[in-house]
């Protein structure tokens, strides 16, 4: 069985994020600190995990965009993926979801996947759309916000439940090949192992040029960024610490919350 | 060919989710800029009920897909039925809100309609005669106008960014129930299992302290707690985040998968305030949150805003209660 795992590098949350000078898009200086999209490393486990339960899996990995993106493939590698998959990019720019869909669809459709994994959402452009879009675009069904999976049939269905509102979980059945989105929570991410990380240093990665792929053009066009206004009903709390405590602990007080 | 905007109606237990009306809201914002009627999709096992009592407080039209193989929703189903049941109208926008269904739904249904997909949008602003939809990126710290470029858009709205109305004209809509036929089954969904977790009496507290990743340790979890216990009636709270590292239990989550809280005090303690998250909240009378970043998107819906680390400054705070309650 071959599963295919999808990987998005993403700048770390607690960085600033700043919109370039053109305003067409956010900038990245060389010092941000890019890794794995949460979501993609709990996606991960979870193949990993399917690779440890059944004889003769193999994980590939892949992820679309520029070259810096490498070091998040070998990182997946490094957790124990097989394969790893680059659908190069020139530069950072606005991509679309349904052009990464596009492109990793058709890398997948010449090989023969039974499982695609992404995240439920990157974390950077939130579309939650990726897994849901390759899926469509492969007529493979599909499960979003896994937070169980069971293979059943002997390989020809997959038992899964998706986290819904109020914790609730609905529960259905897919038929192998499918696509998942993998909620986070579902599982504990590994650390990578030595042998792993040194076989993923020296390991190759199969780079496809975005170009060569023939990608259909935009379907939503990105016309203005903004920083969101602070809502006018805030107030920023000045001061030391002790100060603020005190602002603060004065604040409750007026309210009769203490 | 009938040009519409489309709303698809979400439902639970033989109710209409409350969210389903901010869709509403939404279209009939988009039918004063778009000048396409709307109507109202409801898919299910039986719907005339819910289908009627649509019509009658929105006043619109409500298009009602029935058929055994809809008592869940299914991706596949709904893509089938809504595809074939669309006929000879022409919805230029396809609107639902960004809930579990609606997420799952919307990206597929885009690429089988031929449509362009904007997904967990909160505004519209009007773009050289075309209308672009506002959506946030970065965890909140950025807004991004986007505009489709196909004919048809499908698009999912943020909970919360739109109002229910409270008044619709005053007249029933048109009802007509259709049945459809099952789709080719790849996936088949058998059943909702309720929560397994208790839920705790965060409804009856009326201050809830809740814990974010920020928080950095598990063992920093008593910072919370403790001040948490200098309330009444007080709990603790967590994101999902605390919960999927197994610091709390998911019982104590907060946010669309979680809990909806509306506190008399909401403490945000190293939360960053993410959509899901704030869907959860959003509803307390006073936030109060504590958090590093100055640009965190918890500030946006916050009364008072912090900007410490909550591991030194929970303590000071303490301390200086202890001094207060002296004074
Ligand atoms: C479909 C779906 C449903 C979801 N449902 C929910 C839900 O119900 N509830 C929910 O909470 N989330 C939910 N999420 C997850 C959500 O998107 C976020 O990932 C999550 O809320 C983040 O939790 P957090 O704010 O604790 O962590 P982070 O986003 O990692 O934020 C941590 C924050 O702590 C701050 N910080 C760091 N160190 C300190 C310090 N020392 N002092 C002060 N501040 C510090 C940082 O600046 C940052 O803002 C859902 C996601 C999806 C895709
Ligand atoms: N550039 C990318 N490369 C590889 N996978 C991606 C990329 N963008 C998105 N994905 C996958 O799709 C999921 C959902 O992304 P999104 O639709 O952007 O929220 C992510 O968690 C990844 O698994």
């Amino acid at each position: 069985m071959r599963i295919l795992v999808c990987v998005k590098q993403v700048i770390d949350g607690q960085a600033p994020v700043v919109i370039d000078e053109t305003g067409a898009w956010v900038k990245h200086g060389n010092i941000s600190p890019f890794r794995m999209n949460r979501y993609d490393e709990f996606a991960l486990e979870e193949a990993l995990r399917i690779k440890e339960k059944f004889n003769d899996v193999t994980i590939d990995t892949i992820s679309f965009g520029p070259p810096r993106v490498s070091s998040t493939i070998r990182k997946a590698m490094e957790m124990g993926a097989n394969e790893g998959i680059h659908i190069l990019t020139d530069e950072d720019s606005f991509v679309t979801p349904f052009e990464v869909a596009s492109a990793i669809a058709s890398y997948a459709k010449t090989n023969t996947y039974e499982i695609i994994l992404a995240g439920a959402m990157s974390e950077d452009d939130m579309n939650s759309q990726v897994g849901q879009l390759i899926a469509e675009l492969l007529h493979r069904p599909c499960a979003t916000l896994v937070m169980h999976q069971e293979i059943r049939e002997g390989g020809k269905e997959l038992y899964v439940e998706r986290e819904i509102e109020a914790g609730r979980r609905e529960c259905l059945y897919l038929t192998l090949p499918a696509v998942l989105t993998i909620q986070s929570g579902i599982n504990t991410p590994r650390y990578p192992s030595l042998s792993n990380a040194l076989r993923a240093r020296k390991a190759q990665i199969l780079t496809i040029e975005a170009k060569d792929l023939n990608i259909p053009e935009k379907r939503e066009r990105l016309t203005g960024l903004s920083y969101p206004e602070v809502s006018s009903k805030g107030t920023f709390i000045e001061g030391t610490q002790k100060e603020k405590a005190k602002k603060l602990l004065g604040i409750l007080h007026e309210k009769s919350l203490i | 060919m009938k040009e519409r905007i489309l709303v698809i109606a979400e439902h639970h237990k033989g109710h209409i989710v409350p969210t389903t009306y901010e869709a509403i809201t939404f279209a009939l914002e988009l039918n004063s800029l778009a000048r396409a009627k709307v109507l109202v999709m409801i898919l299910g096992k039986s719907v005339n009920g819910m289908a009627n009592m649509l019509a009658e407080t929105t006043g619109l039209d409500v298009l009602g897909l029935e058929g055994d193989h809809l008592e869940f929703y299914n991706a596949e189903q709904y893509k089938h039925a809504i595809e074939h049941a669309i006929g000879n109208i022409n919805p230029l926008y396809i609107c639902m809100t960004h809930t579990a269904m609606g997420l799952d739904l919307a990206p597929g249904l885009a690429v089988r309609l031929n449509a362009s997909c904007i997904t967990a949008v909160e505004g519209i602003k009007p773009n050289g005669g075309k209308l672009s939809f506002v959506r946030s990126m970065y965890g909140g710290k950025i807004q991004a106008e986007i505009i489709p470029e196909l004919k048809k858009s499908i698009i999912t709205l943020l909970p919360g960014a739109w109002k229910a109305r409270e008044r619709y004209p005053d007249k029933k809509g048109s009802v007509q129930i259709k049945d459809v036929h099952r789709g080719v089954s790849i996936s088949r969904t058998f059943s909702v299992k309720e929560s397994e977790e208790e839920s705790l009496n965060l409804d009856d507290a009326d201050v809830i302290v809740a814990a974010g990743r920020g928080i950095g340790t598990e063992e920093n979890l008593h910072l919370v707690k403790d001040l948490a216990k200098i309330f009444n009636k007080s709990a603790i709270g967590a994101s999902k985040a605390v919960c999927d590292l197994g610091w709390l239990g998911y019982k104590y989550q907060i946010g669309m998968t979680g809990r909806t809280v509306s506190p008399r005090l909401y403490i945000a303690c190293g939360i960053s305030g993410s959509s899901q998250h704030i869907s959860g909240m959003k509803d307390s009378q006073t936030v109060v949150s504590i958090n590093l970043d100055p640009n965190a998107a918890i500030f946006n819906v916050s009364n008072y805003c912090i900007v410490e680390d909550v591991t030194t400054f929970i303590p000071v705070l303490l301390e200086e209660y202890k001094n207060f309650v002296e004074a």
